[in-house]
């Protein structure tokens, strides 16, 4: 019976939680298989998709290889575990003149005859069967696997595809992502999410200074995010009186750094009024005036209650696009509407702001009225 | 909601669209079809063929039908070229539309000469003489800037033309002033013309190409040979009906006369309540189209905060606002952050004057408003 065989990396690291892993794990496999006719069987270190269409195969394996924890799938021919049906399915193999392996694991060490023992016999009857063919133990062109599991099952495949790795959504907790419209953020809520924390998003826009299009940019992101991080809220707050009042009473060269301060302080009752235990922010150390180390102190400074995450910050901006090609948001990061952190910009943004100095700058605001403001201007967008 | 972009698209005219009912229902039949039937539709449109010559005041050529201003301007440039390597000569102020199908020409290896626009929006005429010769093959200068409004001077270009590159065709894109100023083809020796539809209360997705000679013309779409095989497909009947019903019920003269007042009207109001001189227009000698300059404010921000307020203005070419900068305000010269600050206003003459005041004065006030808040 042709099954797809899954792998989970890291879990086996987890010690006593692992239970709670693999449940949250596979939870989420069942949520990413919704809809699609499928059993689900679980034996020691490996889970089993089976009686499945073959027209969904490919559908089956591509939403699989977005859940979180999976380490890798095979496509796998799932056969009793015994000598007469595993070499029975081996004489079917055609080799068409290329070297093989054959690899043999055998979880269940029951099974009558050794790995080595039975890769040896199987090769030999690959030999027998494709003349044209050779054994090349290091650098085989077709592989073939012989799984043998304590379910007293035997998977016989060929190829290993690659999963996302990380841990399974939601083992880690829940946060919040700071969804800005650039390249950036939408990587870090990924990266974030493949470390098991689940996402909301908080996006600040500055209508009328920025466009409706800017808008409906991040949420054709945030649909592209959610195929990774599943469901999730996008929380739409209206910037522009901050932006206005910061523009009219401080120093332009702290606009950016208040801003973004106050950014902090909106994200951070979100978090609490929503349980949600971290901010995550697209910041990279040194990429613009703001994301500076004093930058990130003066900003980080305001949150008091819960870590900033910062995924991407020891990354290069071409690493970052490599991701964001990969999750399939760079071409609508790269749409040219503006956010609201160019709306003001400044000519000379200060690059090492000092809290004292952002402090007597914010005096002239009247905070709290500011972030209350904001808050109510809040619109909920479920991406589901 | 006020509309104050109809350089963009205008409504179509009811009776037009009567006509479209007809020809899309009633009379249905496909003008190459042998039946007598569909022979009467074949006549129908040629009546409208000879209406669009009438109104540009062209004695012969012809007229093909197409899918619009872009497809007539991609017909009337692709299908001029020819083997060989030749000049071709276009304004930096021509719409997408031509000026995109100009950069084509340049990667095909055709030698592109862009002649750049004066302060008042005008091409440059020195600078366009200086680039003509006998090699040149196409001169390609729109009538009517949709951005700006600025009318160029044909006769002058013809002129030129005639001294320095007699065999060049001579096309123009006569889209914003085909049914709103008085065009003749013949006084300017115009070779190709392109108008669209939608700009006069007709529908959208139909246009049309005068041509003079159609033996320098090569078709650039290929199939059942219809429109004397420069456009193939089959024709859209019920748009070319409606587009025929729409221009006749346009009267130029009458309609300019009322677009004028507008203009009078909305710049009177406007200069009323500008004291400090923040709001400028770029001066030109249509009254259709302005090009409005905001002191330090963002064309795009006011054209958002307008449409809160109930009026929807432009931002230069409705075709390309997601594109930063503007190729054509630049070419005038103007300096690139005072670029930021327009927005363009465009009249119909269906409007009232007191709608066109009231819009001025929203104008205004939510102009100073942003203004106060971003100074």
């Amino acid at each position: 019976m042709r099954v797809l065989l899954l792998r989970f990396g890291e879990l086996y690291l987890k010690g006593d939680n692992r239970r709670i892993f693999e449940d949250i794990l596979i939870y989420n496999i069942q949520n990413a298989l919704e809809g699609l006719k499928h059993s689900f069987s679980k034996t020691f270190g490996r889970y089993v998709i089976s009686d499945y269409d073959d027209s969904d195969e490919d559908i089956l394996v591509e939403r699989l290889t977005k859940v979180f924890g999976l380490h890798s799938l095979s496509k796998a021919e799932q056969i009793n575990a015994s000598e007469e049906e595993i070499t029975s399915e081996i004489a079917k193999i055609k080799c068409e003149n290329k070297s093989f392996k054959v690899f043999v694991k055998r979880a269940d060490k029951n099974f009558p005859i050794s790995s080595m023992d039975l890769a040896k016999r199987m090769g030999e009857l690959i030999l027998r069967n494709n003349s044209g063919s050779w054994v090349d133990l290091y650098h085989p062109e077709v592989e073939v696997h012989i799984d043998i599991r304590l379910n007293k099952k035997a998977y016989i495949f060929s190829d290993t595809i690659k999963c996302q790795g990380g841990l399974p959504l939601g083992c880690s907790g829940k946060g919040l992502l700071l969804l800005s419209g650039g390249i950036d953020s939408p990587v870090s809520g990924y990266l974030i999410a493949k470390r098991g924390l689940k996402i909301d998003a908080l996006h600040f826009q500055s209508y009328p200074y920025t466009s409706i299009e800017a808008k409906e940019k991040v949420l054709v992101l945030a649909e592209k995010l959610k195929s990774y991080v599943g469901p999730f809220k996008l929380h739409v707050v209206s910037f522009t009186r901050v932006q206005e009042a910061i523009h009219a009473y401080c120093a332009p060269e702290y606009m950016i750094t208040i801003m973004r301060r106050i950014m902090m302080r909106v994200a951070e009752r979100i978090c609490i009024e929503n349980s949600l235990g971290a901010i995550i922010t697209g910041e990279s150390l040194g990429q613009v005036a703001s994301q500076t180390m004093q930058s990130m102190t003066v900003t980080g400074g305001v949150v008091k209650n819960i870590p900033i995450f910062r995924p991407c910050i020891a990354m290069d901006k071409e690493d970052i696009i490599k991701i964001a090609n990969d999750i399939d948001t760079f071409q609508t990061s790269i749409l040219p509407y503006e956010d609201c952190c160019t709306v003001f910009l400044p000519k000379n943004p200060v690059i090492k702001p000092n809290i004292e100095k952002a402090e007597k700058e914010e005096k002239f605001l009247d905070i709290e009225q500011l972030v209350s403001e904001c808050l109510n201007t809040r619109e909920i967008i479920e991406i589901k | 909601m006020i509309y104050l972009d109809n350089a963009a698209t205008t409504k179509m005219f009811e009776s037009a669209l009567q006509v479209y009912k007809d020809y899309a229902c009633d009379k249905f039949f496909n003008p190459s079809a042998g039946y007598e039937v569909a022979r009467n539709v074949a006549k129908d449109m040629e009546g409208v063929r000879a209406q669009i010559k009438a109104i540009i005041s062209a004695k012969n050529g012809t007229i093909i039908f197409t899918g619009g201003a872009t497809e007539s301007n991609n017909l009337a440039i692709l299908g001029s070229l020819r083997g060989g390597k030749c000049e071709y000569i276009f304004s930096q102020g021509e719409h997408p539309s031509v000026y995109n199908v100009a950069k084509e020409l340049e990667r095909l290896g055709q030698i592109v000469h862009f002649i750049p626009l004066t302060k008042n929006g005008e091409v440059d005429y020195d600078l366009l003489a200086q680039h003509l010769n006998d090699k040149t093959r196409l001169i390609s200068i729109m009538l009517v800037s949709n951005e700006t409004g600025a009318i160029n001077d044909l006769n002058r270009v013809n002129e030129l033309r005639k001294k320095y590159s007699p065999s060049a065709l001579l096309h123009v894109d006569g889209v914003q002033a085909f049914c709103k100023f008085k065009v003749d083809v013949e006084k300017s020796s115009i070779d190709l013309f392109t108008i669209s539809a939608h700009k006069f209360h007709g529908p959208k997705g139909v246009g049309a190409l005068y041509v003079r000679d159609a033996n320098k013309l090569k078709n650039i779409i290929f199939g059942g040979g219809q429109e004397g095989n420069y456009r193939s497909g089959t024709e859209n009947v019920p748009g070319i009906m409606a587009m025929g019903k729409a221009i006749d019920c346009i009267d130029i003269e009458k309609n300019l006369h009322v677009v004028e007042k507008l203009n009078k009207i909305f710049k009177d109001t406007i200069k009323s309540l500008d004291k400090d001189n923040q709001i400028s227009f770029v001066e030109t000698q249509n009254p259709y189209i302005i090009s409005v300059a905001l002191k330090a404010v963002n064309g795009e921000t006011l054209m958002r905060a307008l449409q809160d307020n109930g009026v929807l203005v432009g931002k230069g070419s409705a075709c390309s606002t997601k594109k930063s900068g503007n190729r054509i305000l630049e070419s005038m010269g103007i300096d690139k952050n005072i670029i930021k600050s327009h927005i363009r206003v465009s009249f119909d003459f269906l409007q009232d004057q007191k709608e066109i005041e009231d819009a001025a004065k929203i104008i205004y006030q939510t102009y100073r408003d942003i203004w106060e808040r971003v100074k």
